[in-house]
């Protein structure tokens, strides 16, 4: 072995891309995806008469010339909506409803589905860019903190 | 052909630990550069004794004289 690096993931994605890591994201935590739409304005009818939370989400953002239009993706799981949207600047957040929830509760489930759909984005841009360099990737496992481990071997001259 | 060896783990938080294998010298470096472009900004990075071994592309010549 010859050194151990950590990296934090800074996430510059199109739509396309983040939605599909918010959705296998939520599938990973026992979401459904409930629908993925292009609407100006927020979705109000998922917020009434429930506690609702927002949370933008930490490095994060969209790739330059995608911008111009609201786009937003809704999960649900157990009476707990959330949709997670990126506005028409750019910015992507999380909004977390359900009844019967504190905003405490409501964020901590607002935070880990941010970080788990940053975490399969990184899990998708690694496997892509690794088998366009002919890694072969040997082995992949689900710790049980919700970790990915992979092992991937390269052979080189 | 060597075989180089990477243990990737991305945290529930999306911050990837990556341990570096079959290295000799600063080689690891470049690959550790390959997976930071890839994914983000290194905020951390320790070496251990393989870092210090003679660079694999170094031929080393020792000439003895008595």
């Amino acid at each position: 072995m010859s050194a151990v690096a950590i990296i934090a993931p800074i996430v510059v994605s199109s739509w396309p891309a983040i939605s599909a890591a918010v959705a296998s994201a939520a599938v990973s935590m026992g979401f459904t995806v409930a629908r993925e739409v292009a609407q100006q304005g927020l979705n109000q009818d998922l917020r009434a008469g429930s506690n609702t939370v927002t949370l933008d989400v930490p490095n994060c953002s969209a790739v330059t010339g995608t911008l111009g239009r609201d786009q937003r993706i809704q999960l649900a799981r157990d009476g707990v909506n959330v949709e997670f949207s990126r506005d028409a600047r750019g910015r992507d957040s999380v909004c977390v409803t359900g009844e019967g929830l504190t905003d405490e509760q409501l964020r901590a489930i607002g935070d880990e589905i941010a970080g788990r759909t940053v975490q399969h984005y990184v899990l998708a841009k690694l496997k892509s860019e690794m088998a366009g360099k002919g890694m072969d990737l040997v082995e992949e496992t689900v710790e049980q903190n919700q970790a990915i481990r992979l092992r991937v071997r390269h052979w080189q001259n | 052909m060597k075989a180089r060896e990477y243990e990737i783990t991305i945290g529930p938080t999306g911050e990837v630990e990556i341990h570096v294998e079959g290295f000799q010298g600063k080689g690891c470096v470049e690959a550790i550069r390959f997976f930071e472009q890839m994914i983000g900004q290194t905020q951390e990075l320790r070496h251990t004794s393989g870092y210090y071994e003679p660079d694999e592309d170094v031929t080393l010549h020792n000439q003895q004289r008595h």
